[in-house]
Formats: C-alpha cells, sequence, structure tokens
C-alpha cells in the first residue's frame, strides 16, 4: 500500500528496506508502515564535480539505499523514537570490528541495546532473552546459517534481521525463507558500502590488461625496454552483469574514463534513466551484452539465476580479446568453462577476486594461468571495511528503526 | 554554404579584434607576472586554444574548406622535416591535403631540403622522427626565411633544444598536446591502484599459489598532488575526482587554475610550494615538460618533505626529477614506491638500479603510446591547425618556444 509522504512529495510505499536477493524465495513486504526516505540527498553544489545523490537518478519511490559515496551519517531521518531496538548479535564476541556494537551504554544510538551475544543457538539462554522481548538480530558470524532459523523461531518477537556483509548468500535457506515469512522479518545488509573500492579494483582490473600490465612486469624481471603499443580504456564498452550498486559505482569511475556501459539486470526499469548506462538489458540478453563488451564485469549476488550464468555458451558469445572481472561471487562463472576459453585464447583474460571454492584449492588451473589477474576475496577489504559495516547499521538503521521509519 | 560563408565572414572579424594584441603580446618575456597568454591558457575561458582529445570537436573547419573557397585567406607551402619512411606522417606525406594547400617537401636534412627554398614554403610540420632535429631545425629554418609557422607533431618540445631556437621565436610554433592526456590519465590512475591494491604482493602470492587474504587501500579521500598542471594534469585530475580524491595541484600560472573546479588546491612554483605539496599528496605525478625552470626540479628536498607512504609517479620527463636522490628515497623506504614511464636516459640502461627495486613500476616510455596516436596527431595537424592556417584563424596549441612548452 502507498503512503502520501511528508517529505518533499515522495510517494514512499511500505516495503522491505532491502529484499533478499534470493529471487524465487522473496520475502513479504512488512505489514508494518515502515516507510522508506530516500537516503541519497544531493550533495550541496561544492565546486567540485561530485556524485549527485540517487534521488535524482533513481526513479521515484525506489527503494532506500545507503550509499558510502553519497549519503552523510546522521542524515536523512528524524522524528521521536517510537520503540526500543533490542539487539541480539549472532557473531563472534571477539571480532573487533563489531566494538561499537559490543562498547554498548551511551554509545549505542538512542532507544537501542545490545542484548546478547553469542555465535550458536547454545551461547544464548533462550528463555531469558525470550522474556526481555529482542526485536531486532545482528548477523555477521560466517557460520550462521544454521543458528539463525533456529534464533529466529526460538525468538519470536524479532521482526528485523540485519547482515552486517553486502552478500548474504552466507545466510540464506529454505528454512530462513519460512520463518522470515512466517514471523514477517524484515531483512536489511550493508550493499553499498564497498562498493567505491570494488569499483576502483574494477578499473585497475581493466587497466592490467590495456596497459598490458604482465608483460611490463615480465620485462623488468628481464631489464627489458621493449616498448609496445597500449591500449586505450577510453572508448571501450564495459558490461555489466549485475547492476546493482557496485555496478553502479564501477560505471560512474567508467562513465569518467569514457567507456561506453551496458547493463544487465533482473529490474530493467530501475535502471532507465541512469545516465551512466547506454543501454540495459534483461536476463534474458545477456548473449547481446557478451557480444558487444570488451570488459564485461560480473558485480552481481549469487542467486537461483546467475549460478552458471556465464557458462560456455556466454563466453562463446564474447568480444575477442574480451576480459571478465569478476567481484560477485564465484559460482556465477561456470568455471570449466572460464578456464577452457582462458586457455585456448576466446578470452584475453579475466580478473577473479572471487572463485568458486575459496580460498582457491592449488589444484586449480587459475594459479598458473598468466592471463588471469588472481585476489584473495579482499578487494574490497579496507582495513576498516567491517568497522564501517558495523557502524552503518548501528548509526543508520538503528536510529531509523526506533524511529519507525 | 551560406551559413558557411557567413561564418567565415565572422571568423574573419573575430580575427581582427584579436590577432594583433594578443599575439604580439604572446611573446613578452617568461619573467612578466602577468601574461598575456593567460585568458588562452584557462580552459574555462571562451579563448581556450587548446586542444583536447576528449573534449574538442574535430575539424571544426576542414569542412568549411569543402564548402567555400572565400574562406581561404591564403596558401600553404609545407614541408616536412621528418623520415619519409616514418608512417605515422603518411596523412601529410602520401594523403590527400587540405585545399589550398600542398606539401613541398619531405626530409630529414638541409641538404635535403634546400632546394625546395624558391617555392616559398611558409608551413614547417616537425616530427621526432627526423634525427638531430635540434640542430637541422635552425639551420632550415635559416635557410627558409619564408617560413611562417612551425608545428611540431609531438607534445614534447624538448628534443628541439628551445633555448636555442629563441632568436627565431617570431614564428609561431605549435604542438600535440592534449593528444595523449587521456592514456596518461589512465596510466597514472592505474599507477595509484597498483600500489594501493598491493598489485606486487597478489603477484607474489599467485606465484607461489598463496591464498592469503590482506588488507587493501582505497584511493577515495586520498590526495594527489599534480607537479606541472597542464593538459595532462587535468586530464588526470578528471578522473582523480571521480575516484573522490583531491587534487593539489602546482604550475608556473597558478593564477590560471585557480577557478578549476578540478583542483582543491593550486599552488605556483618555487621549493616552498613543491614541498607544500609533497607533505600533502599520498600519490605525486609529475607532468611537467622539461625545461630550463624545471630541471632537476623535484630533487632530494623535495623527497625529504614527501608524506610517509608516498608514491611518485613520473610521465613527464626524466630529467624533471633528480633520479638519483629518487633512489635513494625508494631505497631507504621515504618512498613507498614509484611508477616511471620516462627516464634521465632512455632507453634506461640495463645496468640501472631503478630495475631491480621491487617497488618500482618501470614503463619504457610507452604508456601513451597507442598504435594510432602519431597518426592521430598527424590528423590533428591536418585537420585542426593547417585548416586555420589557411583561413587565418588563431592556431591551436601555441607554444611559448623561451619558455619551453
Amino acid at each position: 500500500h502507498f503512503l502520501a509522504s511528508a517529505r518533499g512529495g515522495l510517494l514512499l510505499r511500505a516495503a522491505p528496506l532491502f529484499s533478499l536477493a534470493s529471487s524465487a524465495r522473496s520475502l513479504p513486504a512488512a505489514s508494518t508502515s515502515l516507510a522508506l526516505l530516500a537516503h541519497h540527498r544531493h550533495r550541496q553544489a561544492a565546486p567540485k564535480t561530485t556524485l549527485a545523490g540517487g534521488s535524482t537518478m533513481d526513479p521515484p519511490g525506489a527503494d532506500a539505499y545507503w550509499n558510502r559515496e553519497t549519503s552523510k551519517h546522521g542524515e536523512g531521518y528524524s522524528g521521536k523514537v517510537i520503540k526500543e531496538a533490542r539487539i541480539v548479535c549472532l557473531s563472534d564476541p571477539d571480532d573487533k570490528d563489531n566494538e561499537p556494537l559490543y562498547r554498548g551504554g551511551d554509545k549505542l544510538p538512542e532507544g537501542s541495546s545490545v542484548l546478547a551475544v553469542g555465535t550458536a543457538l547454545e551461547d544464548f539462554d533462550l528463555e531469558a532473552l525470550k522474556e526481555a522481548q529482542p526485536n531486532v538480530v545482528f548477523v555477521s558470524h560466517p557460520k550462521a546459517r544454521g543458528p539463525l532459523p533456529d534464533l529466529l523461531e526460538a525468538l519470536p518477537s524479532v521482526d528485523w534481521v540485519h547482515a552486517r556483509s553486502a552478500g548474504v548468500d552466507f545466510i540464506t535457506s529454505d528454512s530462513l525463507s519460512s520463518i522470515t515469512a512466517q514471523n514477517n522479518v524484515t531483512v536489511t545488509n550493508a550493499k553499498g558500502c564497498f562498493s567505491s573500492t570494488l569499483a576502483e579494483y574494477t578499473m585497475m582490473a581493466c587497466s592490467y590488461f590495456a596497459k598490458d600490465l604482465p608483460r611490463l612486469l615480465k620485462n623488468k624481471k628481464a631489464k627489458d625496454w621493449d616498448r609496445y603499443d597500449v591500449e586505450e580504456i577510453r572508448g571501450k564498452t564495459l558490461g555489466v552483469i549485475g547492476y546493482g550498486d557496485i555496478g553502479r559505482a564501477c560505471a560512474k569511475l567508467a562513465d569518467a574514463y569514457g567507456m561506453e556501459v551496458l547493463a544487465l539486470r533482473r529490474n530493467t526499469k530501475k535502471s532507465l534513466h541512469d545516465p551512466y548506462v547506454k543501454e540495459v538489458f534483461g536476463l534474458d540478453r545477456l548473449n547481446l551484452l557478451m557480444s558487444k563488451s570488451d570488459y564485461i564485469l560480473i558485480a552481481a549476488p549469487l542467486t537461483e539465476d546467475t549460478r552458471g550464468l556465464v557458462g560456455a555458451e556466454a563466453i562463446s558469445h564474447s568480444k575477442d580479446g574480451a576480459v571478465i572481472i569478476n567481484v560477485g561471487r564465484g559460482p556465477i562463472i561456470d568455471e570449466e568453462a572460464l578456464v577452457d576459453a582462458l586457455q585456448d585464447g576466446t578470452l584475453k583474460g579475466a580478473a577473479l577476486d572471487v572463485t568458486t571454492i575459496e580460498p582457491l584449492p592449488k589444484e586449480s588451473p587459475l594459479w598458473e594461468l598468466d592471463n588471469v589477474l588472481l585476489s584473495p576475496h579482499n578487494m574490497d577489504k579496507t582495513a576498516t571495511f567491517s568497522l564501517e559495516a558495523a557502524e552503518m547499521f548501528l548509526f543508520e538503521n538503528v536510529p531509523r528503526y526506533v524511529r519507525g521509519e | 554554404m551560406r551559413s558557411a560563408f557567413c561564418k567565415s565572414l565572422q571568423v574573419a572579424s573575430r580575427r581582427t579584434i584579436f590577432q594583433t594584441p594578443v599575439t604580439s603580446a604572446f611573446l613578452t618575456t617568461a619573467g612578466s607576472t602577468r601574461n598575456i597568454q593567460t585568458p588562452r591558457a584557462d580552459p574555462l575561458s571562451k579563448e581556450y586554444k587548446y586542444w583536447n582529445r576528449e573534449e574538442s570537436k574535430h575539424g571544426e573547419y576542414a569542412y568549411l574548406l569543402d564548402m567555400s573557397p572565400w574562406s581561404v585567406k591564403r596558401e600553404a607551402r609545407i614541408v616536412s622535416l621528418s623520415d619519409p619512411n616514418d608512417s605515422a606522417n603518411d596523412a601529410l606525406h602520401k594523403g590527400k591535403l587540405p585545399y589550398s594547400s600542398q606539401l613541398l617537401g619531405v626530409g630529414k636534412t638541409v641538404d635535403e631540403l634546400k632546394d625546395l627554398a624558391d617555392k616559398e614554403p611558409n608551413v614547417l610540420f616537425v616530427s621526432p622522427s627526423c634525427p638531430r632535429a635540434c640542430l637541422v631545425l635552425p639551420q632550415v629554418l635559416e635557410a627558409f626565411p619564408t617560413i611562417e609557422w612551425v608545428h611540431v607533431r609531438s607534445a614534447g618540445l624538448d628534443f628541439l633544444s628551445p633555448e636555442e631556437l629563441q632568436s627565431s621565436s617570431s614564428i609561431p610554433f605549435t604542438n600535440a598536446k592534449g593528444a595523449f592526456s587521456s592514456s596518461l590519465a589512465e596510466y597514472t590512475m592505474m599507477s595509484c591502484s597498483y600500489f594501493a591494491k598491493n598489485l606486487p604482493r597478489l603477484m607474489r602470492q599467485k606465484q607461489a599459489q598463496n591464498w592469503e587474504k590482506y588488507d587493501v587501500e582505497e584511493l577515495r579521500g586520498k590526495t594527489l598532488g599534480v607537479v606541472g598542471y597542464g593538459d595532462i594534469g587535468r586530464a588526470t585530475a578528471k578522473l582523480a575526482n571521480a575516484y573522490g580524491m583531491r587534487v593539489v595541484a602546482l604550475r608556473r600560472h597558478p593564477e590560471i587554475s585557480v577557478n578549476d573546479p578540478l583542483c582543491d588546491k593550486v599552488l605556483g612554483t618555487g621549493k616552498a610550494s613543491l614541498n607544500e605539496l609533497m607533505a600533502e599528496s599520498d600519490y605525486v605525478v609529475c607532468s611537467a615538460p622539461s625545461t630550463v625552470s624545471t630541471r632537476g626540479m623535484v630533487n632530494a628536498d623535495a623527497f625529504a618533505a614527501a608524506k610517509e607512504g608516498m608514491v611518485f609517479i613520473n610521465l613527464g620527463r626524466g630529467p624533471v626529477v633528480d633520479e638519483k636522490a629518487l633512489v635513494k628515497a625508494l631505497k631507504s623506504g621515504q618512498l613507498k614506491g614509484a611508477a616511471l614511464d620516462v627516464f634521465a636516459e632512455e632507453p634506461l640502461p640495463k645496468g640501472h638500479d631503478l630495475w631491480g627495486l621491487d617497488n618500482v613500476l618501470i614503463s619504457p616510455h610507452n604508456m601513451d603510446q597507442t598504435e594510432t596516436f602519431m597518426h592521430e596527431a598527424t590528423s590533428f595537424f591536418l585537420m585542426e591547425n593547417l585548416p586555420r592556417f589557411i583561413c587565418g584563424e588563431d592556431l591551436l596549441n601555441r607554444v611559448d618556444v623561451k619558455a619551453g612548452y
């Protein structure tokens, strides 16, 4: 149902703050009036050209997302605190990145408190906890998939689960979907927190192949002054598979470089007016995207639709000299098909921050291939990224929750 | 047809207003504080007379020549001081030239060309493929007193030893600045990312088949210092801005860039300014030309003032940096690393210390060397400046021969 907005005439709708990535098992809209705000405020005109906020780009009524580059802490919510946030953490009590949460006391936002921290069901005194009526679960433990649905079952008062990371595939499961549907639980995550770092990596990966960095490094070893032609990134085409926040941050940089950006996403309508994108494709036009792109960026989440999406068929449609960059999830690419294409020259190269199995097993042929840039799923791992994600939960979403927003 | 004719009339009247005071004042001494060249050198000014490959339109005037003989004010009789076998000049040597222009001859020495003197050549095209050009050029100018304009195919002029040309400096010189800026900007951002994401470590780990997570740095929020803020500096600042970096620019005429939205701070020349830039910047890119004033500018004192963990990038000219001081700073850890595309001596001698340093990215002065870059430079002469000359228009990319750039 729709609510008329008191803020600037925007049409708001009651919807989850974020919908879980698994398309086949979508969550219902929360029945409580969790209204949405346009988080992305247009930055005050500074002398420099800054990214305009999402409100000018996204169609009206778009879901509210927090973007580290453009959103400011403490903005975007106001009003009185109307309820408490009683938080249970399914996380490692020794995790320093959750300090802001564990510290507690007056450092926590108004109206919130942390009731318990644990990694498994046994760590919690469920009876006592049930009486305290917790309503929020904060999840950051990598092994949370098992305990989480059981925890929610045991604590029916919980109506909101926040995952500290952007990827939620570490907690998705059938039992989670059913319990969240049953208890009407909203799930949110940290998308937007890491996008710009990954965009930097993406442009570096493009440059790595355009300027033939492997050749430079080989020549340096041999002290060989071998002048060769380099390629420009300007004028090339970047195809983004999974055009979400990360895809958008990459498109912003690619656009500054003078690249043409083609986007592929589930909800094509959302990007129709995106100034960084030349064309938007639906999932069915993957082969077309592959045939037009010089650099293919996979920034999609892992879902039923995306698993194995980029396989032999898609790769066979790729342009001559195409480069694949994966910052989404390893299983989206059919790794065997990828290796074949890299070995026989169908693909010029690949830059992989994620692989099907992590850590990458020593037997994997990817280690030996010269035209592969491998990184251990750390290209968004700045010293403070998890801390910032925890802060985003605490200082962005919790204040909104307690104000009924 | 008619509108083109009207345009040529308008253009002619503009010429009479501007030509006299500007062209004569153009060659004021380098020491003058208020250089008349200022409005033309400011990218934000309407009279900006420099060509940038990303932003300028091609051949605005070429069509005029096809359209109407009335727009032609004079004939161009061109002599090319270059290697006849240099294929990058084919468009000039073997191609179709604009109306009212002819190529009189091509040669590498005065002897090869002196027979052409009685044909009264008025345009001299110089390309670096002419060996010993610094010696030959003055001789050619002496042999052909009818020369009215010298166009240098490349952006760098130092191969001509401009200081020695001052006696003939009443003739306008133009060059190819702006032709290669975006490629070099791409290289700069790649170099910054190379160190920020610790690519050397990635390479080592791949070699050892070691999947070990480590923290990466962001470029967002860091400061980029640009030493020599010309067209290349500006193209780099444009990208750096997109990444969310802060830009500190240093140039001889800071007043030109004071309103540049891409710069957070603009400094003038001098030891104090350079040290200030070095102290504030996380990444420093040196894109200054090699002139009497810049030689050895970035010396041991500058490196001593450098911020901790600073990365130094040189894509201007080797002689601007004191190479011994650079090596010392790299070895001692004062600098985190360096990315060098240019060196005091090129090719870099095999015995040079730089080859062996782990924290240095070496490229053989090819980071702007695309397949077509020199062909495009020749095109620029043929399609942009030559038509302007023929129509009596102001030429683009005037250089101050005495200043050396």
